[in-house]
């Protein structure tokens, strides 16, 4: 009897010293920023982590576009204030890749340029954070990957430690949409690879970026159309071409499931 | 612990202890149903209103909502708020319901009353009749504003609204209830006639005659071949669409736009295909195709998928459904019929005419079972002593009597008994005309029902077309009315307010 005394007696001290309060920030110390989903999905609990990488290539520009701009959406909480709050961002380099440079693959955050828009106005909690992209001749060959953070400053300390930074890889190649995601592969277009990119691209006229497959699945029956379509036209390439069907850059026959 | 048991035990006692008999409106004066012109009809109300309590103070909310909605909610539209109503009707036409929201102020007390609304307009009642002069088609619509007899006549209906017939010669007439369009302004079901030809189709807005989409605009991407065509629905809402011999379809459950997808795969070689104009088909199963290129039967279900599925044989078939060298001459659907448990399932019978593509003076009647996506045929020679082995025209009867009818000579009008072959001849038409089709409707609408055998006929550039009621299979004594126009008939399909795409099964 005793035993079992003390056996209970161990477990209740146990269950109680093992609970502790998770320290939740209460937004209402001090000014905190943190990335997020575009405004109208801040309280759709899936799109938490939705765009912490954005894919973008030069591939569909016409020769004389050196530079384009990438928006994310970046929130202040606590509260609004009176006045314009800045807040600060910084690279973070990737090990064991190749990393963007200042200057070369992006203007510095530092740069006017960008950072007079790294504001808060008065009264606000969001707002867009430009980042300037530039066309490097090194892009035809390469993708380099540019992951930037929140850096606390006098106005803003860090938020939600997993919201604070974001990342883009930019190319002059075909690269994989951001929209091309894990169903898309599963359910309609298999496995990614620049060769089926192309082969989309070349059969259909079309872009295949991120705003014609947000179309794909925005048009009802269009995106059953076009893999019927695409393995129609993959059919014909492989029957135009007798043993030597469509094979990726990883070797391997392209197909569509 | 005592205390605590005894504390936790206790619950305070929210219980109704008044047993004052519950408050009743009545309200009179309302119909249970109303049918009503959209922009004529006025809907107008003076109900009579009253309480089993006596200082009952009344508010009062109209409103009305469509039925028939997929792909969002219905929303409740505000009418009034008085007690009365007089309102005009400018709602599409479709299925709709008023509601009489009646509140006691004093106690909080609602009644509801929810009435049918069916609002029309002048083309949502009639037989439709497809027609063309030989290079171009056009509608025709015969009023049945009191039965179903007609007592008018709106001719080149189409013609006249859109502007410009249909190029090719018509083919089938098809209705379907659930087609999507955005013709009220958001992308919702439409009451949709499809009239299909040799060259051309057209999606026709059943409310106003106006067209949706032709051939043109009626895929994803415009065709490179046109004609001909047919429409019908399939089983899970899928609609199919044969355009010159390639099959594409709408998945209908899913979310569209009322344009068809791209063209079916036969296999994963893309091997060449073209499928019969004839099919068998309707709501409750899948779709079976022929393709005459291999003369094999394949299938399609919920119009899902990229390659036409293949048939499997059933032992004991006089023929397979696979590469049999055959040629078409003509194929439908003769019922359906749901097994039970554990089955649920449809199942099909069929009937096919086949001439042989090595042989053609051998031909075959074959009496087809069909179970998903496996088929048992079960054939008869014909020879040239029946009458359907030079028949045309033919067609069968959807859910009745086992017989299929056909014309023989251009003016014979024949039926065949398919259980024991009995061939009889029904009816003659007038010298000099020629039968340009025959088919077999029914309609249970009340004040509506009909079930007719339909002779068409055309002579000097006219059309006849003879309505017959039938008895045990037969034609019965002189048409009930004889349907006259200019043009040669195609088709012809009866719509009310009250027909949905199952109501008759589209086939040749």
């Amino acid at each position: 009897m005793r035993k079992l005394f003390y056996l209970v007696l161990l477990i209740a001290v146990a269950a109680v010293s093992s609970c502790k309060q998770d320290q939740y920030y209460l937004y209402n110390d001090i000014g905190r920023v943190q990335f997020g989903p575009e405004p109208n999905r801040i309280y759709t609990t899936s799109y938490d982590l939705a765009d912490t990488l954005k894919p973008y290539t030069f591939y569909y520009e016409d020769a004389s576009v050196k530079e384009d701009t990438i928006f994310f959406d970046i929130y202040a909480i606590g509260g609004t204030t009176k006045t314009d709050r800045i807040f600060t961002l910084e690279q973070e380099q990737i090990p064991n890749a190749l990393n963007a440079v200042a200057g070369t693959h992006y203007v510095a955050f530092n740069d006017p340029k960008v950072s007079k828009f790294y504001v808060i106005k008065a009264g606000s909690v969001h707002t867009r954070v430009p980042v300037i992209v530039l066309r490097d001749a090194s892009l035809k060959t390469n993708t380099p990957k540019l992951k930037f953070k929140i850096a606390a400053n006098a106005d803003f300390q860090l938020g939600e430690q997993n919201k604070l930074w974001r990342k883009i890889e930019v190319t002059d190649r075909l690269s994989q949409p951001a929209q091309w995601t894990a169903s898309f592969t599963q359910y309609y277009f298999g496995k990614y690879s620049v060769v089926k990119h192309g082969f989309l691209i070349n059969s259909s006229g079309e872009k295949w970026d991120n705003d014609f497959i947000n179309n794909l699945y925005a048009v009802g029956g269009l995106l059953s159309y076009y893999q019927l379509t695409m393995k129609t036209a993959l059919i014909n390439y492989n029957n135009a071409h007798p043993g030597a069907p469509l094979v990726d850059e990883f070797g391997e026959v392209v197909v569509f499931p | 612990m005592v205390v605590v048991a005894m504390m936790t035990a206790c619950k305070k006692d929210h219980s109704n202890y008044d047993y004052k008999t519950g408050e009743k409106i009545t309200v009179k004066g309302i119909e249970s149903n109303y049918t009503l012109i959209s922009e004529l009809d006025r809907l107008t109300l003076t109900p009579e209103v009253s309480s089993t309590e006596p200082n009952a103070q009344f508010e009062y909310l109209w409103g009305i909502y469509e039925t028939n909605v997929q792909g969002s909610a219905p929303v409740l539209d505000t009418l009034a708020k008085t007690k009365d109503l007089n309102y005009l009707i400018k709602q599409a036409a479709k299925g709709w319901v008023l509601v009489y929201r009646v509140t006691n102020k004093t106690t909080g007390y609602s009644q509801y009353i929810n009435v049918p609304v069916n609002v029309v307009t002048e083309f949502t009642r009639g037989w439709y009749v497809a027609k063309d002069d030989g290079t171009q088609s056009d509608l025709d619509l015969f009023l049945t504003p009191t039965g179903i007899v007609p007592t008018g006549k709106r001719e080149n209906l189409y013609s006249t609204i859109n502007g410009s017939k249909l190029p090719g010669q018509a083919n089938l007439l098809s209705f379907l209830s659930a087609y999507k369009s955005t013709v009220t302004g958001t992308l919702g079901n439409t009451r949709t006639l499809v009239l299909s030809t040799d060259k051309d189709v057209v999606t026709v807005n059943v409310n106003t005659l106006k067209k949706i989409f032709t051939l043109d605009n009626l895929l994803f991407d415009a065709p490179t071949v046109k004609g001909p065509c047919q429409v019908f629905p399939g089983g899970g809402t899928a609609y199919y669409l044969i355009n010159g011999g390639n099959v594409h379809s709408i998945v209908n459950i899913s979310a569209n736009i009322g344009k068809f997808g791209g063209r079916f795969l036969k296999d994963a070689s893309n091997t060449p295909y073209s499928v019969s104009k004839y099919f068998m088909s309707n709501t409750s199963s899948n779709a079976y195709f022929f393709d005459e290129t291999s003369s094999t039967f394949f299938g399609i279900g919920s119009g899902y998928g990229t390659a036409l599925s293949s048939i499997s044989d059933v032992t004991g078939t006089s023929m397979s459904a696979s590469n049999n060298n055959q040629k078409l001459l003509y194929m439908g659907l003769k019922s359906g019929t749901y097994l039970p448990s554990p089955a649920l399932r449809y199942v099909f019978t069929g009937c096919a005419v086949f001439q042989d593509k090595s042989n053609s003076s051998n031909k075959t009647l074959s009496n087809i079972d069909i179970d998903g996506y496996t088929m048992k045929l079960n054939n008869t020679s014909l020879t040239t002593a029946d009458q359907l082995y030079n028949g045309a025209n033919m067609t069968l009867m959807y859910g009745q009597e086992n017989l299929m009818y056909f014309s023989v000579g251009g003016n014979q009008v024949w039926s065949r008994n398919l259980s024991n072959n009995f061939e009889k001849l029904e009816y003659t038409v007038p010298t000099g005309e020629q039968i340009t089709f025959i088919r077999h409707k029914t309609g249970t609408e009340t004040g509506y029902a009909y079930n007719y055998i339909m002779v068409a006929s055309k002579i000097n550039g006219t059309y006849k077309i003879r309505l017959f009621n039938k008895a045990s299979g037969s034609i019965s004594g002189t048409p009930v009315a004889t349907l006259e126009g200019t043009g040669s008939a195609k088709d012809i399909l009866y719509i009310s307010p009250s027909v949905s795409e199952s109501t008759n099964t589209i086939q040749w």
